[in-house]
């Protein structure tokens, strides 16, 4: 009997999960931003600086950013690493990297490195970077415990990871009222602005799917990290794990 | 958040003055003020320092015991010495490498006093900067010890009461 994974809500062969995912971010690429933008109401960009802020990053520091996406966050690090410093944005999807690296190009960025890579298996000597973020992207990553060991492998010693992703809301009300509009209101939005309800609805149940906050927790920790804490934004709806190689 | 910025300000000040921690590289020290209830592990790995909430399995090489008024002054530029001399501050491990660590927190410029007040939520940390203010200015006039100014001070203002609690039911 074939091993199944979930996807969104639906169980499914655990070879078929990375190819659903990818037929999910290539319908989504092109409206990506404008989606996070409509979903979050534009909080995602206050959770992305407090990732940032986190990061300890500084000048001539080596970046690894895994689904980096549209790369909202590289041109972030970009900035904090300086000409000295180095950032790759690494995505498994071409779709998305593509938006990347328009995106990147359009704020006049041209030297950050784009590598299509898995992240169970990841393109990069032991030990390279400083810091290693991923956000929004674990959700959907099949096998989490390798990508985990990958991202420790990856890392200096003394290096960053930072894992950005929905997470467990702390408060009943919160969770009912934030369940009514990510089950309701999202894949209308996605409908709407996208033409792709189902993509949405997609999201918000592989957000239920996701490891809550202690779980993930546990999850850094087996995969090699010592310290693992974490922070819950905007009452739980994201939380961002920081974890340090020691 | 108040973790977050101690750890921002002492790295932005050592990589703007490219500090050396060789000396404190792969250290765990702790600060425990029993007084508020706070203790911060810092951690100094790759050229910087995390300020994390528990050490998890590392060792902890050097602990510090300190009240509100010698954390304070800590990171006004108190000499560690001085403090355990005046059995103001509990130090087990190295002096040397805490004295290193303490260095670095009062040359980074933190703004100690508001930060404690966010985390307190109570007007006590304003009080205690208000009194080490008044002690700067009593020991350049008297020429005095810093230490014995700062226990009258800090005493005065930790048994008054806070402006929160004289307010209460008058308002």
């Amino acid at each position: 009997m074939a091993k199944t994974t979930h996807f969104g809500y639906k169980e499914v062969d655990i070879e078929k999960k990375q190819g659903l995912v990818k037929g999910v971010f290539d319908s989504v690429a092109g409206k990506y931003d404008l989606m996070n933008d409509v979903m979050s109401m534009g909080t995602h960009r206050l959770w992305k600086n407090y990732t940032i802020a986190s990061s300890n990053v500084k000048e001539g520091d080596h970046v690894l950013d895994i689904a980096g996406g549209t790369g909202d966050l590289a041109i972030k690090f970009r900035k904090k690493v300086g000409p000295k410093g180095k950032v790759i944005l690494s995505d498994i999807n071409d779709s998305m990297l593509f938006e990347g690296r328009k995106n990147l190009l359009n704020h006049g960025i041209i030297d950050v490195d784009f590598v299509q890579a898995n992240a169970e298996s990841l393109p990069f000597e032991d030990n390279t970077f400083d810091c290693v973020s991923i956000a929004f992207g674990l959700r959907n990553v099949t096998h989490k415990d390798l990508a985990l060991k990958q991202m420790h492998r990856v890392l200096k010693k003394g290096g960053t990871l930072l894992i950005l992703e929905f997470s467990k809301v702390e408060n009943q009300m919160l969770e009912k009222i934030y369940d009514l509009y990510s089950f309701n209101l999202i894949p209308k939005f996605g409908e709407f602005f996208a033409n792709d309800e189902d993509s949405y609805q997609y999201l918000a149940e592989s957000i239920r799917r996701h490891p809550d906050q202690e779980t993930l927790k546990n999850m850094v920790l087996d995969a090699g990290f010592e310290f693992c804490e974490y922070h819950n934004l905007t009452g739980g709806i994201v939380a961002l794990h920081k974890a340090i190689k020691a | 958040m108040f973790r977050l910025t101690i750890e921002k300000s002492l790295n932005h000040f050592i990589s703007a003055n490219n500090t050396d921690l060789t000396h404190i590289d792969n250290k765990v020290v702790s600060f425990r003020v029993d007084e508020i209830d706070l203790t911060l592990f810092f951690l100094c790995l790759n050229s910087r320092i995390f300020v994390i909430d528990s050490p998890q399995h590392k060792k902890v090489d050097v602990s510090l015991i300190t009240n509100n008024a010698s954390f304070l002054a800590i990171f006004k530029g108190a000499s560690l010495e001085e403090l355990l001399e005046n059995e103001d501050i509990e130090i087990n491990g190295s002096v040397n490498t805490a004295q290193q660590l303490a260095s670095l927190l009062s040359s980074s410029s933190i703004d100690i006093e508001e930060l404690i007040s966010q985390y307190t939520g109570d007007i006590v940390a304003h009080q205690l900067g208000q009194a080490f203010r008044q002690i700067k200015k009593a020991t350049i006039k008297n020429d005095s010890s810093i230490i014995s100014t700062l226990k009258d001070e800090i005493t005065t203002a930790l048994i008054a009461p806070s402006r929160s609690k004289f307010f209460k039911g008058r308002v």
